[in-house]
């Protein structure tokens, strides 16, 4: 069993198709994947500190301390204070909030436009298939960040329109990446074989196609958080995403800006949390792709997008 | 016998006339069938003989039109229960595959889905046909599991693919063909992939559905040891076209065809001493992008003459029931 684990992650020849208990396997190869396991740990406790961020939280987001304003970190403020005075550690707490929504919310809108796309231009094909797929690569020909910013331009800025503008953007990978499957997918014996017993194109979609192209679905999801958390935060950086006084990581180092010299943790801090959380989702996910799709290299590391 | 709900009473199960298939390419037409006809009827075992290429699977799977069209395009007629089935609606095809017509295929390592338990496929066709839901489908499920031999079918139901062998698989893919007991079973290759005890086990096996259930059997194979085993009659396939067709034991008593003749005698006979090496017949298949005019077996048939390159044999009927496309009597080319 663990032998088998091991084997797995080395054996890239392998079809992605068989296994004996394959969520067991698989949580196997990723809990030796050290990274993979640090990028879990750190997720982990991030959910717990977005969930309870109110009972974490010394002081609440508005909180003003005049009087400290700019204060360098100290016990009374961890993380020190804002122009405003108020507690950076606070807002980065409540902060987590938002870009874990944000990147959930914007990837499952991804997911859910993106994989039925991907589906259904890679198991019908021909016609169907061309028009879909060219419609993703017209969005898929724009920088990701300036089609995020060029959405938000239309629907207006604000954090339901950010999480719209990133969904849209990642929209075109997940379709490319279920269509490429599916179509080695449709290929299959036991396809023919359904359609030999009778069953609809929408059955076998849902029930043979659709489990077959789960894994690399799974690991781009995981990556692709790692990248919606970023864009979120460059939208709020440039002020097209969450509104103050609501806090965002983004929006913090827009503010840390005229501040870098005299209060560089207002800038440091929520610098950190980004990088933390966005280094994890993708440990996470590479440690994913090593036990589940060995073979795939994602569509966003070729292109190189990045935030 | 189980009794099978009011079906057909004619024996006629399946009128096959002059069924062609091609294929668009981009270099040209591929004319894998070319005019066959045939017919199978109730409880018998037709055998559907050819080496690769000689279009015997894709006729199989134009029956249920599970060819893409295009690039494929499926003339002719295939009679089944008064109805044409190559110009059945997609629903009216659909109510027929799996129900009435099911297919078994050759390779029982990828005609199973791995991510889907052996019994939530097992009840795929019960589900969509028989309208059976939750623990009746699951209860049919376990029976048709006893049915083809799989042991403690009730624990055995909920393994998926990669836990059972090629033989338990190739059991299981026969348990989904007659899960609705069907008029006919096409078994294509169905034994090809498996060793040759399990061959004669899963052999065996269908033969005595087959007498169960009184469904008609179309093989398709390239094994003629196997043939004579299970098959009634034999149709030899070659270029597209039917080369002879003869009750199994007429036709290994009097192989009238060249074509027939060198498959027989590149067989291996066990028990027989034989001190020469095994013939074969020499050179390969004819392209079906460009089939010879005349007969298709010609360019590699040691008896050709000037006339057999020009000239389409018809076919001729020595015997009832016994028919052969070739201009010559066995007598004028064996002596």
């Amino acid at each position: 069993m663990t032998d088998r684990a091991s084997q797995r992650t080395l054996d890239a020849g392998e079809p992605p198709v068989e296994h004996r208990s394959r969520l067991r396997t698989t949580f196997e190869t990723v809990r030796r994947n050290r990274l993979a396991v640090i990028g879990g740990v750190v997720l982990t406790a991030l959910a717990v500190v977005a969930l309870f961020a109110d009972a974490i939280a010394p002081y609440t987001i508005n909180e003003v301390d005049v009087a400290n304003r700019l204060a360098p970190p100290s016990t009374t403020y961890p993380f020190g204070t804002d122009e405003l005075g108020r507690d950076v550690f606070s807002r980065v707490i409540i902060a987590s909030r938002v870009s874990l929504r944000v990147g959930f919310i914007a990837v499952g809108l991804a997911l859910v436009i993106g994989v039925p796309i991907g589906l259904i231009a890679g198991y019908f094909g021909r016609t169907i298939d061309s028009i879909l797929m060219r419609a993703m690569d017209v969005l898929f020909s724009f920088p990701a960040i300036l089609l995020a910013i060029a959405i938000l331009a239309a629907l207006g800025s604000g954090i339901t329109n950010a999480m719209l503008a990133i969904g849209i953007v990642y929209t075109p990978i997940f379709a490319r990446i279920t269509r490429g499957s599916v179509l080695s997918v449709r290929e299959s014996v036991f396809v023919t074989a359904a359609r030999s017993l009778g069953a609809t194109d929408a059955r076998i979609i849902r029930t043979h196609i659709l489990p077959n192209v789960l894994a690399p679905i799974i690991v781009q999801a995981s990556l692709s958080l790692a990248f919606a958390i970023l864009a979120e935060a460059a939208l709020s950086f440039l002020g097209l995403g969450v509104q103050p006084p609501a806090p965002a990581w983004g929006r913090m180092l827009n503010e840390a800006q005229g501040f870098l010299a005299s209060a560089p943790w207002m800038a440091i801090f929520p610098g950190v949390a980004i990088l933390l959380t966005v280094m994890a989702f993708n440990f996470l996910g590479d440690g994913l792709r090593d036990a589940l799709d060995p073979q795939q290299r994602s569509v966003i590391e070729s292109r190189g997008i990045t935030a | 016998m189980t009794a099978p709900a009011p079906r057909p009473t004619a024996d006629r199960v399946l009128t096959v006339d002059d069924l062609r298939v091609s294929f668009g390419t981009r270099t040209g037409v591929a004319r894998v069938v070319n005019g066959i006809s045939y017919h199978v009827d109730r409880g018998e075992t037709l055998a559907i003989v050819g080496e690769s290429g000689s279009g015997k699977s894709v006729s199989a799977l134009s029956l249920l039109q599970l060819l893409p069209t295009p690039p494929a395009r499926v003339e002719g007629i295939a009679t089944f229960d008064g109805r044409d089935l190559l110009s059945l609606s997609e629903g009216g095809i659909r109510a027929i595959r799996g129900n009435r017509v099911a297919m078994i295929f050759q390779d029982p390592m990828t005609s199973l889905n791995p991510v889907r338990t052996i019994g939530r496929q097992l009840m795929e066709p019960i589900e969509l046909h028989l309208g059976l839901r939750g623990d009746a489908a699951r209860g049919r499920a376990i029976d048709l599991l006893q049915t083809v031999g799989i042991p403690s079918p009730e624990r055995r139901i909920d393994d998926y693919p990669h836990q059972f062998s090629g033989g338990m698989r190739q059991r299981v893919m026969i348990a989904i063909g007659i899960s609705c007991e069907p008029d006919l079973l096409i078994a294509d290759e169905a034994t090809t992939a498996l060793d040759v005890t399990t061959q004669a086990q899963i052999v065996e096996e269908m033969e005595s559905l087959q007498s169960r259930l009184g469904m008609a059997l179309v093989w398709i194979t390239h094994d003629l040891g196997v043939v004579a085993g299970i098959a009634d009659r034999v149709m030899v396939l070659y270029g597209g076209r039917i080369m002879e067709e003869a009750a199994v034991s007429e036709l290994y008593a009097q192989r009238r065809h060249p074509y027939t003749r060198g498959l027989l005698e590149s067989l291996p006979t066990p028990g027989v001493d034989r001190p020469h090496r095994l013939t074969a017949i020499p050179g390969l298949p004819p392209n079906p992008s460009r089939m010879p005019p005349g007969c298709p077996f010609e360019p590699r048939c040691p008896h050709a003459v000037e006339r057999c390159a020009t000239e389409r044999p018809q076919y001729r009927s020595p015997v009832p029931g016994h028919r052969v496309a070739c201009h010559f009597e066995p007598e004028e080319l064996y002596g």
